[in-house]
Formats: C-alpha cells, structure tokens, sequence
C-alpha cells in the first residue's frame, strides 16, 4: 500500500516498537524482535571473542578477567534473560505454526513470559551472588 | 427518562490534497450511547460540511467506516462513545494506517480489495450448513437445510492491515484479510491458491502479533487462520516431498486456464 | 495479476521458514544438554583456559558445540534476513543480503570448527 512508501528504512522499523493501543500479544513480538537483534549481536561478538581461546592461555585468561568485570556480569544477564524470552516465545509460535493452540496464544504467552521472568531472576541472582 | 448528556472534544485528522494533515476540534454534546460515527456525522452534518469520510450500513455489515478511535481500529458505526471515552474527554479520530489517504479519514483501499479478489473471497461462506447452527436459525417456515446460507464474516474492512505491525512496514505483504480470507476459500486443490500464500509475502510473514484478530469487528480471527494456513500449507508441502507432486492438480490448472 | 505489486515473490517458502523453526528448536534442546554436561563435568565453571581446555576433551562437547554452531548461526541469519524483509527492501538489495548472509554464514560455521578443533588438539598434545 503506497502510503508507507515515501518513509525511511528506520521509521518503518519504529512503527514495530509502538506499543500505543496495542494488546499484549504485541508486547510479544516487540519483545522477540528486540531478543532477535541483541542475541544476533551477541552471537558475532561471542564468536569473535572466543578467537581469544587460539592466543594461547594468557590471551583467555586476561581476557576473562576483563569479562569479570560487573557491567559484563551485566551483559551476561541481559543475554540470557534474552534468550529465555526468545526461546519461550518460540516455542509459542512454532507449536501456533503447526495448529496447536493459536487461539490461547494469549495465556501462553503471559505464562511463558512469566516463566522466562523467573528463570532470569534466578540466573541473575545465582550469578550476581556466586 | 433523560437521556445523559456527555460533553467529548472530536479531535479530527485532516487532510486535503497535497497540504500538511492537522487536526480538527470540535466539542459535542452526545449521548454515551451513541456511536462514535454518529458523532463524526453531526460534525459533518453541523459544523465543516468538507469533512470526508466513509460510512454506509451503520451496523457493521459494509465495512465502509473503520477509523482509528484514540489510537486503536474501530468500526466506528459499533463503537460505542461510552466504551472509548467519558464525559469531558477526548476522542482523536484518525484515519486508518498502511492506506493511502485520499481525504481527511477517507482512505484508498482499493490494494485489499484488488488482493481479495485474487484470494477468491467470497462474500457468501462455502461451508455455510457447518457455520449456522441449528439453534441460531431463524424460526418459521424455511426449506431444508440446504437452504441456508450466510454472509462471509470478513467485511473487508481493512481495521487488520490498518493494525498489523507487518503491514505498517512492508506493504508487499499480503495482510491478515487477505490471509484469512484464502483460508475461509480453502486451498485444496487451488494450485494457485498455494503458491500465493506460501510465498515471501504470504503466510511466513506474520509474527504473530495477533493485532489483526484483536481488532476484527467480525470475529474472522485472521492470526488463527493465517497460523491455520501454515499448517496445512507444511501439510501439503509434506505430502508433495514424500508422494512427489500431484500430476491431477496441476492437470486441472492447466486445463482452466 | 502480474502487476509486481500484487503478484507474490518467491524466495523465503515453507522450507527456509520450516529451517527457522527446526532450528530454533534444536538450539534450545542442546542449550537443555549444555546445561546438564556443564553440570557434570564443569561443576565449578570454565574459568581459565586450562578448564576450557579440559573441557573439551570429552568427546559429547565438540560434537555440541558444533551442532550449537550451526543451528544457532542458521537461525540467526534466516531471522536477521526476515527481519530485513520486513523492511520493504528492493530486489537488489534483499539479493544482496542473501549472498552476504549466506557468506557470513559460511565464514562463522568455519571458523567455529576451526576454534573448536583447535582447542581439541591442544588438549591431546598435552
């Protein structure tokens, strides 16, 4: 529809996170977009940094010790907070793909996203206190 | 019995031509029970004759005056102004998204139209015995069964494509009528049919942000059908990679064409 | 009908889309296995090079590693490439990400076996 046709790339993507009158089920694919993006980025980076592991050990072992510091405890966190709401939510659609329950994607959506809080919780506790 | 009387400030979208859109106000006295259309028509009727919008039926059948209503998809001839305001508010009326404009809340949706057609949507359902339940038919003396039959509930109003975050950013996209309504068609047997939504901007598009159903004044369930066309669309794909393709489908396409 | 803007384009069918999905779902039932290896061979974490090293001398974590790699990095572009879609690319620039992911693709799945191996044969030689 030629209406959307004279924006830019990036303020068609920003119409995607504009959650204004929308039902939770958006929340749902907001969420997903976004855990799409920053598990991708993480992804390269993470193989990037793991080149460290062919240095030899004093290459890793400092590296490690950088990877210590709390704002990359921080980011750990984040990552995997990320991939528990991105795997649970993928899990909904692919069993809504294949017929299974596409008419209570609501309530699997808000219990698996409340499991995703918790298990992000505890992860984050285990490791912020280890 | 007095009826209550609300005061709701109309702020309307406006756009003629080539001009800057802005909005209108207009303050009404209504009824809560009215319907927000009624208000849009009074302001028509009462204070700037050049408002252009669509309407028709008033009572959800043509699909004509879907608008946003503060934001959200509403057929505004269903809407009532006490589910979507209160006595001293605000409504923001605007018109639908990923259309056109052609004025103010009047919007070109010949692209939906165009694709239902390709879809062959129907605006009488095929399995109209299975959709009319026994209890729901009208009394008195009618024919067998056979005899009834029913309107399509997909009133190709467009409120879906106007919420659908996919739509919003990628026009190719077939949309959620669309999808639902080659559902409702079926795609046995429709080679056609098959080829249409199981393509890039077919039923692999959605990501299942439901909108479409949550705004369907008519309760098609657009992201049930689409997820529904998935299913079958894998099923068939299945069957094909297993059983080789189906010579006699593509016989019969052939031989229609 | 064949009017470009009506007319449906081929390219991500059932079958990338399916690859998507498998994937996906393969991707979180070996991070379900990495969670119970992990417990049972590194109970106290892989925190220098020599764990790391040790590590992957059982024969069940290169195997997942790789596995991990390939399914992860495939979902990963298949998504990044759909979100792309999303963004009403043209004809030229959608072919263009499918040689660069494809490529990407390619490039990492190597490079990871590469590491892997590498980290492999440290451990036998010493």
């Amino acid at each position: 529809m030629t209406g959307v046709s004279k924006t830019s790339p990036l303020s068609r993507a920003a119409k995607w996170f504009d959650p204004r009158a929308r039902t939770i089920s958006t929340i749902g694919f907001i969420l997903n977009r976004i855990t799409a993006l920053g598990l991708s980025f993480y992804l390269f980076l993470h193989l990037i940094m793991l080149g460290q592991l062919a240095q030899g050990p004093q290459a890793y072992d400092g590296f490690l010790a950088t990877v210590h510091s709390p704002i990359f405890v921080f980011g750990e966190v984040l990552v995997i907070a990320a991939g528990f709401i991105h795997g649970l939510n993928g899990i909904r659609i692919a069993l809504n793909s294949f017929g299974v329950g596409a008419r209570y994607q609501k309530a699997t959506f808000l219990v698996l996203l409340s499991i995703a809080v918790i298990c992000s919780l505890i992860f984050a506790v285990r490791i912020f206190t280890v | 019995m007095s009826t209550p009387k609300w005061v709701v400030t109309f702020q309307i979208y406006r756009k003629k031509g080539n001009a800057d859109p802005h909005f209108d106000e207009f303050k009404l006295e209504v009824s809560p029970d009215e319907y927000v259309l009624d208000g849009i028509e009074r302001v028509w009727a009462f204070h700037d004759r050049s408002l252009a919008f669509r309407h028709a039926c008033h009572h959800s059948t043509c699909g004509a005056c879907g608008m946003r209503v503060n934001g959200a998809e509403k057929l505004t001839c269903i809407t009532l102004i006490r589910d979507v305001t209160q006595d001293g508010g605000v409504l923001r009326i605007e018109p639908m998204r990923n259309f056109p404009v052609v004025s103010d809340l009047a919007v070109d949706m010949g692209i939906l139209y165009t694709r239902m057609e390709m879809v062959e949507h129907q605006p009488v359902n095929s399995d109209a015995k299975e959709a009319i339940q026994p209890e729901a038919r009208p009394a008195g003396p009618v024919g067998e069964e056979e005899d009834y039959i029913r309107l399509s509930d997909c009133i190709e109003c467009g409120l879906c494509i106007s919420a659908c975050p996919i739509s919003g950013s990628s026009p190719e996209y077939l949309g959620p009528a669309v999808l639902a309504g080659a559902h409702q068609h079926g795609i046995k047997g429709n080679e056609q049919l098959l080829k249409l939504v199981d393509s890039e901007d077919g039923v692999w598009r959605c990501h299942s942000a439901f909108e479409c159903t949550a705004v369907c004044p008519s309760f098609v369930e657009p992201g049930w059908r689409i997820m529904d066309l998935r299913k079958q669309v894998i099923g068939e794909r299945f069957k094909r990679l297993f059983r080789g393709s189906s010579p006699k489908i593509i016989d019969t396409m052939e031989a229609s064409k | 009908m064949n009017d470009s803007r009506y007319g449906p384009k081929t390219g991500e069918s059932t079958w990338l889309w399916f690859t998507k999905i498998v994937t996906g779902l393969l991707v979180i039932v070996i991070l379900i296995i990495h969670f119970i290896v992990n417990h049972f061979t590194a109970q106290n974490g892989l925190l220098t090079y020599a764990d790391v090293v040790k590590y992957y001398q059982n024969p069940i974590v290169p195997i997942m590693e790789i596995a991990f790699l390939v399914f992860v990095v495939s979902h990963a572009l298949i998504g990044l490439r759909g979100i792309v879609l999303d963004l009403k690319p043209t004809r030229a620039v959608i072919g263009a990400v499918n040689w660069l992911f494809s490529a990407v693709g390619v490039v990492a799945i190597v490079y990871g076996i590469w590491l892997v191996l590498t980290i492999v044969s440290r451990g036998a030689s010493s």
